[in-house]
């Protein structure tokens, strides 16, 4: 029941980025100084939004996981951080091509451009982590652990980056608060919020079937003694 | 207090055992030396880049060094599993982690001994005797930045099979605003602070600590225990 | 593991018997609390570890083929440190007690990595005397050891089991650990097969 609720809201969502996205190429008017380029604001910005949602969302599991013990929020953590994730490296090549569009480099260390790299070096290393755990109980602990400890370290990277940059007085991507803007914003905002927790709840199911298959099959590992001693 | 007592214990026979094992530690500091040099080369010869970017050679050589420091830590705790003894005798992790994390910092905090008159000499560099004490302050701070989280993630990574890369992927993105602060603080010492921004970015390196080694204290226990 | 049906009475003793990954290992650390149960209950001096776990642990000492000696402390400095985390003090004297027990005063001083395998099963053992448990978890001690050591670990093992302290015994040796258990259990692929006097399966050879 649970999950055809969400199935429709994901549709929901689609529908919502596509109109979000149509109003926000073709009707929205075009920034001042920088023209139609601005126009990736509508899915960066909402990029950036979820992405941290998830993320914040990953620090909740994570919390859960290590209180209760109970598996399932693992695999929700999973979800939460591969999403993350992904939104994340998007957002990167996003920023990198408005960047190129609007100040002719590929990458200027702007301070959340440079935050969201740090955060994607931060979760991709929790991913890659639950790669290098063979071992369950394990895998979860120290995923929870490192997401925790990335994600407390958000803010720590944000204010030390801006101070980093504000020594070189260097432009920063400009906020736009014009009304008509903000109407495919709040669209492709809700609508990639959607899609995201779809993505993220169906990857939780997905890493739940796993790890119930791979406790009933038996131990890859006898196998290959078996093998080691003949 | 229980818990001080036994952090304070571990401590001290990690202490005697690098001791012990001095061979390897002085490896360690040799290795920071060899960074440092090598960072001449790639942006030497000419006196004015090297001494500029001074300060952040010093903190890439101590963040390099780190990583090999810890993964020693835990490599002691691995022969003859002696970790698992420990965890079955009524010794708090908490402990275990205050213990063994004290123990990682003194070992950076000893590479400034090193690594600081190497650099004067190779980056021709002219602190003044405040300087270095500023200087000295800043790579405690650095250290223990470094320690905290550090040790935490060796014991995670100390178990698996590709430890030695696992350790500075989880490590390195963590730190960067003890590498962001260290560099900027330590630059400002050796060139000049015009619009005294040290304090301010003494107090990030000190706020970095002090997150970090209550934060990772509280979620050892976790990264320690069998399934 | 499955259907592992254990009742084991305070002060008990109880033999593991089997081959090679029948499981002795595995139920031993089960019951140290280095590995969890995916079903079933385990109740240690009454209590559930998972919810008791200090208490439990406490009680418990377990040592095994990893001895989980520091190479480069000297015996002396070892059993010291056992005794100050446990929160006693470390006297001269009854550093030097603890090492008579083990037969190792003459080579208090020397580093733990300078041993033979028997003296640092000795040590391992002695040093289990510092946690004071209740029951006490062995895996092949009998094992690196001479005949002189075995006769040094029967004897001591039996004094332990004057004093109260319980036993799981995990060994191909029975010879020397059947007459210490009272209970004995067979194991075979992870489950039990047979379990009765530890007397009989001497009898039955193993």
């Amino acid at each position: 029941m649970k999950r055809a609720w969400i199935g429709w809201s994901a549709v929901a969502g689609l529908a919502l980025l596509a109109v979000g996205t149509w109003i926000g190429l073709f009707v929205a008017p075009a920034e001042r100084h920088m023209g139609d380029v601005q126009r990736i604001m509508y899915v960066h910005v909402p990029s950036a939004w979820i992405g941290m949602v998830c993320f914040t969302a990953a620090f909740v599991f994570a919390i859960l996981s290590l209180w209760s013990g109970r598996r399932v929020w693992d695999d929700r953590l999973v979800g939460a951080v591969e999403v993350g994730v992904v939104l994340n490296a998007l957002l990167l090549v996003q920023g990198s091509i408005w960047g190129r569009a609007t100040w002719g480099v590929w990458w200027d260390w702007d301070v959340r451009l440079t935050t969201s790299l740090v955060m994607l070096l931060l979760f991709a290393g929790v991913l890659a982590l639950r790669r290098l755990a063979d071992d369950e109980g394990r895998r979860a602990s120290w995923s929870a652990v490192a997401t925790i400890v990335g994600y407390v370290d958000v803010p720590l990277v944000y204010f030390c980056v801006r101070w980093w940059r504000s020594l070189h007085q260097v432009q920063s991507t400009p906020e736009t608060v014009d009304p008509a803007m903000a109407l495919p914003l709040r669209l492709n905002a809700i609508g990639l919020l959607l899609v995201a927790i779809w993505m993220a709840s169906r990857r939780a199911r997905l890493e739940g079937a796993r790890r119930i298959a791979e406790s009933a099959a038996p131990p890859a590992r006898v196998v290959s003694e078996e093998v080691a001693r003949a | 207090m229980r818990l001080a007592r036994q952090a304070w214990l571990i401590f001290r026979k990690d202490l005697l055992l690098e001791w012990r094992g001095r061979a390897r530690t002085v490896s360690v500091l040799l290795f920071g030396v060899v960074t440092l040099v090598l960072f001449s080369f790639a942006l030497g010869p000419e006196a004015e880049p090297l001494r500029r970017g001074a300060a952040g050679f010093l903190t890439l050589a101590l963040l390099l060094s780190s990583v090999l420091g810890l993964n020693e830590s835990f490599r002691l705790e691995q022969e003859d599993r002696a970790l698992e003894g420990l965890l079955l005798r009524p010794v708090e992790p908490t402990a275990l982690f205050y213990g063994k994390a004290l123990g990682s910092a003194f070992l950076l905090l000893l590479l400034a001994l090193i690594l600081v008159p190497a650099a004067v000499v190779l980056y021709d560099l002219s602190p003044t005797p405040a300087g270095l004490l500023q200087l000295a302050g800043l790579w405690a701070l650095a250290s223990a930045g470094l320690a905290a989280p550090g040790t935490l993630y060796a014991a995670i990574t100390g178990r698996l099979q590709s430890q030695d890369v696992a350790l500075p992927l989880l490590l390195f993105p963590l730190v960067v605003p003890v590498l962001l602060g260290s560099v900027k603080a330590m630059d400002l010492v050796l060139t000049g602070d015009p619009m005294h921004q040290l304090r301010s970015w003494a107090l990030l390196l000190a706020g970095f600590d002090a997150i970090y080694w209550s934060v990772c204290g509280i979620l050892f226990p976790f990264a320690i225990e069998e399934s | 593991m499955a259907h592992v049906d254990l009742d084991l009475p305070a002060g008990g003793s109880l033999l593991l018997a089997g081959a090679n990954g029948s499981g002795k290992t595995t139920l031993l650390r089960l019951l140290a609390g280095r590995l969890e149960a995916s079903a079933g209950t385990l109740r240690l001096f009454g209590l559930d570890p998972r919810r008791h776990r200090g208490t439990v642990r406490s009680g418990l000492s377990m040592v095994a083929h990893h001895l989980s000696l520091y190479p480069r402390l000297t015996a002396a400095e070892t059993l010291a440190l056992w005794l100050r985390l446990g929160g006693e003090p470390a006297p001269a004297d009854r550093v030097r007690d603890l090492l008579a027990e083990a037969g190792l005063e003459a080579h208090g001083n020397v580093e733990v990595g300078a041993y033979s395998a028997g003296m640092r099963k000795r040590l391992a053992l002695v040093r289990v005397r510092i946690e004071r448990p209740r029951l006490l978890l062995l895996d092949e001690p009998f094992s690196a050891l001479d005949s002189e050591g075995r006769a040094w670990l029967a004897e001591w093992l039996a004094g332990l089991r004057r004093e109260g302290v319980g036993l799981v015994l995990a060994s191909h040796a029975l010879e020397w650990s059947a007459p210490l258990c009272e209970q004995g259990v067979r194991l075979a692929a992870g489950q039990v097969t047979w379990s009765g006097p530890a007397a009989a399966l001497l009898e039955a050879g193993g």
